[in-house]
């Protein structure tokens, strides 16, 4: 391996560390009109009065977009007006929309737009969503168009309703002479990415709708666009610069559709849609929140006999993606454990909060911490240690899913592997707690996770090559650059198949949807596995035609010849051959006859064998693989004021093979930053209106430099067979099982289960005041 | 983006900047005395905060002397946070001022505008209210000198057109024995659940407090209690609780049960660090 492995720095560096590389909000155009939106100051009301008068008066209005019927919006089911008609349904919710000169002129505006309100009864939280008297967020739930898979329940706030049935629970439970049962809950908060969202919309005059947003999924604008406003596919053109962090965030598609209603309202003209921060956190889709209830049952040698598993997803108020993320949680419920008899209801509900979208590890982060908590309560019962009950219930080759998918050593990593280097690196023998004095103590939590991606059956992703005159090449992929580094990863993947220097392959990193093949969208972990197998189908393809051309001009069969080092050669003897330069463009005789033409490679994947699940039992095979991870933090903590610090946090993932190392370290350590700050500080805290009360980076707060602790991390390689040299997702896993792992370590530090997030303080002081 | 325009003077004297105070005043504008702009531009784009005229006072002479004078210190109101801490004249004062905001805001956050601001825990004053500090404020009716102690109460009580110009500090209590403490709802950002500033003078204890209240204060009813050697620790504890000002803060921060918790300890730590 030449260039796999190899730490190679980042395509895009330069331009990130000389402030140079341009986000969606750089793209200005003189002409350009810029819309501010007016959004619900309550949680759930009827909306009696909308009063534009004074805001048209301000110089330079537009446009203003209120109180219209557009076609219902959203991904599963269409339950989201575009702009709030007749009522409320969450703090954020986007009222209005001027559409002014210069966004002064439209903030001003807007800010004149009288909206008269009558509060309604608000669902603050899922758990009170589900009870029978609850007030209902949709009243036409029957009547929404939505799709197959979507299982809504009308006259209630049930948005869908997985179901995993597996096994017989009778005799899980008669074999089981421990249980353990508890509830966790914790409320929706935000990505937090370091750019907020944005989109603008123009519609030329014959009929091309140009779009640019900052999304993880520009494919997916395209088609639901194309989809709810009956506009030709092909004329709706989205372009995605550099993304600022994306987390799962941008992944739903809201701000474009407002750029383009408002477009349309002004005659095409462009108009840019940018989120304030407080609108990025409350009015676009948030990280969801869960109420869960889960219960285990082992037999005398702690093997797990039966598992029953309620989740309530906090979906918001719109169902959009959150539908995915309950099937995804329903999925993986039991976490990377081999149950044999497992019971899993996992429901999407409606609330009158901000509503909810993925976020990295797509339930995974959150199923994890409401398994991997229940598990040390077990092991707690049964005096086991934590992480010898972890192994021995390890899932391994052999066993079956949740939804029964039978597993095998290519689509599972390697779990018992990655508690063994735990338990070594995280020095777990020398004992999971430390007196240091009366009044603070040490103690070490572990956790473990597994996640496969529950992506669409027939998820697209495709990779074009093209030559320059110098022999280097063009990559161009549909994956977006969202700060993963995933395109230099594939210029490294295509770089190793043609054996060639990765400094001479150029990638194109703006991706725009009319000339560049489609990607279903940069989520899930999956950019480096699908587009990474296209780009391998396309540098085969690529051989092949250079080897063609070559045959005939150097007079020799297609099978002796070689692709090394920019050179097509024959095998015996090396010297004998042309530089790319002398036949990516076609090969020209010293007469001047030329034969082949420039080399255009293309390549293409789609995933396999996935199928649906089934309603009543959940089997089917819903991703194509299942990485594992394990986990440890250890905290120091402060018996007398409640309060810690997170000294050491490990994480040792089964990558299947490192393709570039720095890179993923990155990644796994900013996702255990990012696990550690949801698990410890972030969350929205809502008043009894349903607003949230800390909307700002003021009282938002995620980690910053300086408060994290020492990060441990380890890679275990079991590849997976049919992945570029046997890589699995990375880009999840650090996030996963931290939220579990430090509950585990404060619960035994605080002597006290604690069961929510965020662990601060004041959460632990509660507990331990609700014991005495 | 701040939603509003204004107009921008930078006066060169004490005289100017309050003149111009007062004949913007007069045609009917909302001026505004202006330094480091933190609050204004984070506070004025989502509505809290409102000019259409400041006047920058950064640039006068005698609001950015930093000097000691005979047995004083004196620190003008336009100097950063990070100045004062770099410079370190005033121990106390460092360190409370150390924890506000972050880095790169304290490089632009001023001393007086954080002890003027609208944000209430306004930390740097605390140091100042422990050492009777005296206050320079400059308005229509010209200079005046006047003891913190006497015109803050929950904030500074200036007069419209008024503006602080420099805190005179003792050196006594420069070198007197302190500690300061913030305590947040998790780690090291983000605003104080309590910050606690104390110092000993003699066999006296002082103690300043933010973030317990809607506005920092020093209340000589507690220091009394937490004085008094003849009670037992627990109960100078629990009496210096009775006695802190209401309302609590009950806020995304934490509850009023939870920061009693936490300035319980707090003054277990303080008596701790300053007894004997």
């Amino acid at each position: 391996m030449e260039v796999i492995g190899k730490s190679v720095i980042r395509k895009e560096a330069l331009e990130k560390v000389t402030g140079r590389a341009k986000y969606t909000n750089d793209y200005h155009s003189v002409s350009m009109l810029s819309g501010h939106k007016v959004i619900s100051p309550f949680g759930h009301a009827k909306i009696v009065d909308i009063d534009t008068e004074e805001a048209w008066k301000v110089p330079g209005v537009h446009a203003i977009l209120a109180g219209n019927h557009y076609p219902l919006t959203g991904e599963a089911i269409r339950d989201r007006p575009v702009i709030a008609v007749d009522k409320v349904r969450y703090h954020g919710e986007v009222v209005a929309l001027v559409v002014a000169d210069s966004p002064e002129q439209a903030k001003t505006a807007g800010d004149l737009i009288k909206v008269q309100y009558e509060l309604l009864p608000v669902v603050n939280s899922p758990t009170q969503a589900f009870q029978k008297d609850a007030p209902l967020v949709h009243e036409r739930l029957g009547e929404y168009k939505k799709e197959e898979d979507s299982h809504p329940v009308p006259d209630t706030n049930i948005a869908t309703h997985i179901k995993i049935r597996k096994g017989n629970m009778e005799k899980g439970w008669s074999e089981s002479d421990t249980v353990v049962e508890a509830t966790f809950s914790f409320a929706p908060s935000d990505h937090a990415a370091m750019e907020t969202r944005c989109a603008t919309a123009e519609i030329m005059p014959d009929g091309n709708i140009i779009i640019m947003t900052s999304s993880q999924a520009p494919f997916m604008v395209k088609r639901l666009i194309s989809d709810y406003f009956g506009e030709d596919l092909g004329k709706i053109i989205v372009h995605t610069p550099f993304v600022g962090g994306a987390y799962g965030g941008k992944a739903p598609v809201q701000l474009e559709i407002l750029a383009y209603l408002a477009s349309k309202e002004v005659g095409g003209k462009p108009v840019k849609i940018f989120n304030t921060r407080e609108e990025d956190i409350i009015t676009s889709p948030c990280h969801i929140g869960l109420d869960a209830t889960v219960k285990l049952g082992a037999d005398r040698n702690g093997k797990i006999r039966a598992a029953e598993i309620q989740h309530l997803w906090d979906g918001g108020a719109y169902s959009d993606k959150a539908i995915d993320v309950t099937r995804s949680g329903a999925v993986d419920c039991t976490g990377p454990y081999n149950i044999e008899n497992v019971w899993c209801d996992s429901y999407c509900m409606y609330t009158n909060h901000p509503y909810a979208s993925p976020f990295r590890g797509f339930s995974h982060s959150e199923l994890s911490f409401v398994i991997e908590r229940t598990m040390d309560l077990l092991a707690q019962k049964l005096n086991m240690d934590p992480l010898e009950l972890r192994y021995i219930n390890a899932i391994r080759p052999g066993n079956t899913t949740p939804t029964r998918v039978r597993l095998n050593k290519s689509n599972l990593g390697n779990l018992p592997k990655c508690i063994e280097k735990v338990r070594e690196i995280f020095n777990w023998d020398e004992g999971p707690v430390k007196e240091i004095n009366e009044r603070f103590i040490r103690v070490k939590g572990v956790s473990c996770s597994w996640k496969t991606s529950t992506i669409d059956t027939n998820a697209p992703s495709g990779a074009i090559i093209t030559f320059n005159k110098d022999g280097s090449l063009n990559l161009m992929t549909g994956v977006i650059e969202i700060g993963t580094g995933t395109k230099t990863v594939l210029a490294q993947i295509l770089a190793e198949r043609l054996k060639m220097d990765v400094d001479k392959i150029h990638v194109r990193m703006e991706v725009d949807t009319q000339t560049m093949p489609e990607h279903f969208k940069t989520v899930a972990s999956r950019g480096t596995f699908m587009a990474g197998r296209a780009v391998l189908n396309a540098a085969d393809d690529v051989i092949n035609q250079l080897k063609e051309v070559a045959a005939c001009a150097l007079r020799a069969p297609k099978e002796d010849l070689e692709v090394a080092d920019s050179r097509v050669f024959l095998r015996d003897d090396p010297a004998i051959g042309l530089h790319f330069k002398e036949v990516g463009y076609g090969y020209t005789y010293p007469n001047g006859n030329a034969i082949g033409g420039q080399i255009i490679g293309r390549g293409k994947y789609i995933l396999r064998h996935l199928t649906h699940l089934d309603p009543e039992t959940g089997a089917g095979k819903p991703g194509p693989e299942w990485s594992v991870a394990a986990y440890g933090v250890e905290v120091e903590f402060d018996r007398r004021d409640y309060t810690y610090r997170v000294v050491k946090a490990c994480t040792v993932v089964d990558i299947g093979k490192v393709l570039n190392e720095k890179a993923a370290l990155g990644q796994v350590m900013g996702a255990m930053s990012m696990g550690i700050a949801f698990a410890s500080r972030e969350t929205f805290y809502f008043d009894e209106l349903g607003r949230v009360l800390n909307p700002q980076l003021r009282t938002y707060r995620p980690l910053r430099y300086g408060e994290n602790p020492e990060y441990l991390v380890g890679f275990v390689e079991t590849p997976q067979l049919d992945s570029p040299y046997g890589a699995r997702g990375v880009g999840e896993f650090g996030l996963m099982g931290m939220p579990g792992a430090l509950g585990n370590a404060l619960s035994v530090a605080a002597g006290v289960s604690l069961n929510h997030l965020p662990l601060i303080p004041e959460l632990i002081w509660k507990a331990k005041e609700g014991e005495t | 983006m701040l939603p509003f325009d204004f107009d921008y003077y930078k006066p060169e004297t004490l005289k100017e900047a309050v003149d111009l105070f007062q004949y913007l005043d007069q045609q009917g504008n909302q001026p505004m005395f202006f330094s480091g702009g933190t609050e204004l531009i984070t506070l004025g784009r989502i509505d809290l905060a409102y000019t259409d005229a400041v006047i920058d006072i950064k640039d006068i002479a005698e609001s950015k002397v930093m000097k000691v004078s005979g047995d004083h210190l004196i620190l003008g109101s336009t100097l950063s946070l990070t100045e004062i801490e770099e410079a370190n004249l005033f121990p106390l004062l460092t360190k409370t001022a150390s924890e506000i905001a972050d880095h790169t805001a304290r490089g632009k956050i001023t001393l007086g505008g954080n002890i003027c601001a609208q944000i209430f825990y306004r930390e740097a004053v605390l140091p100042f209210l422990l050492a009777d500090s005296q206050v320079l404020i400059i308005g229509p009716e010209g200079k005046k000198v006047i003891p913190i102690n006497e015109i803050f109460h929950e904030q500074l009580r200036l007069k419209r057109g008024e503006f602080l110009v420099q805190l005179a500090t003792d050196s006594r209590f420069i070198t007197a024995p302190f500690i300061s403490i913030k305590r947040r709802q998790q780690w090291d950002t983000g605003y104080p659940l309590i910050t606690i500033a104390a110092l000993k003078t003699g066999q006296e204890l002082r103690v300043a407090i933010s973030g317990l209240c809607p506005f920092p204060f020093r209340s000589k009813e507690v220091e009394s209690v937490l004085n008094n050697i003849e009670m037992s620790l627990e109960a100078r504890v629990q009496g210096a609780i009775e006695l802190v000002p209401d309302p609590i803060l009950d806020d995304v921060e934490g509850s009023a049960e939870y920061r009693l918790f936490v300035l319980q300890n707090l003054f277990y730590d303080v008596l701790a660090r300053l007894e004997r």
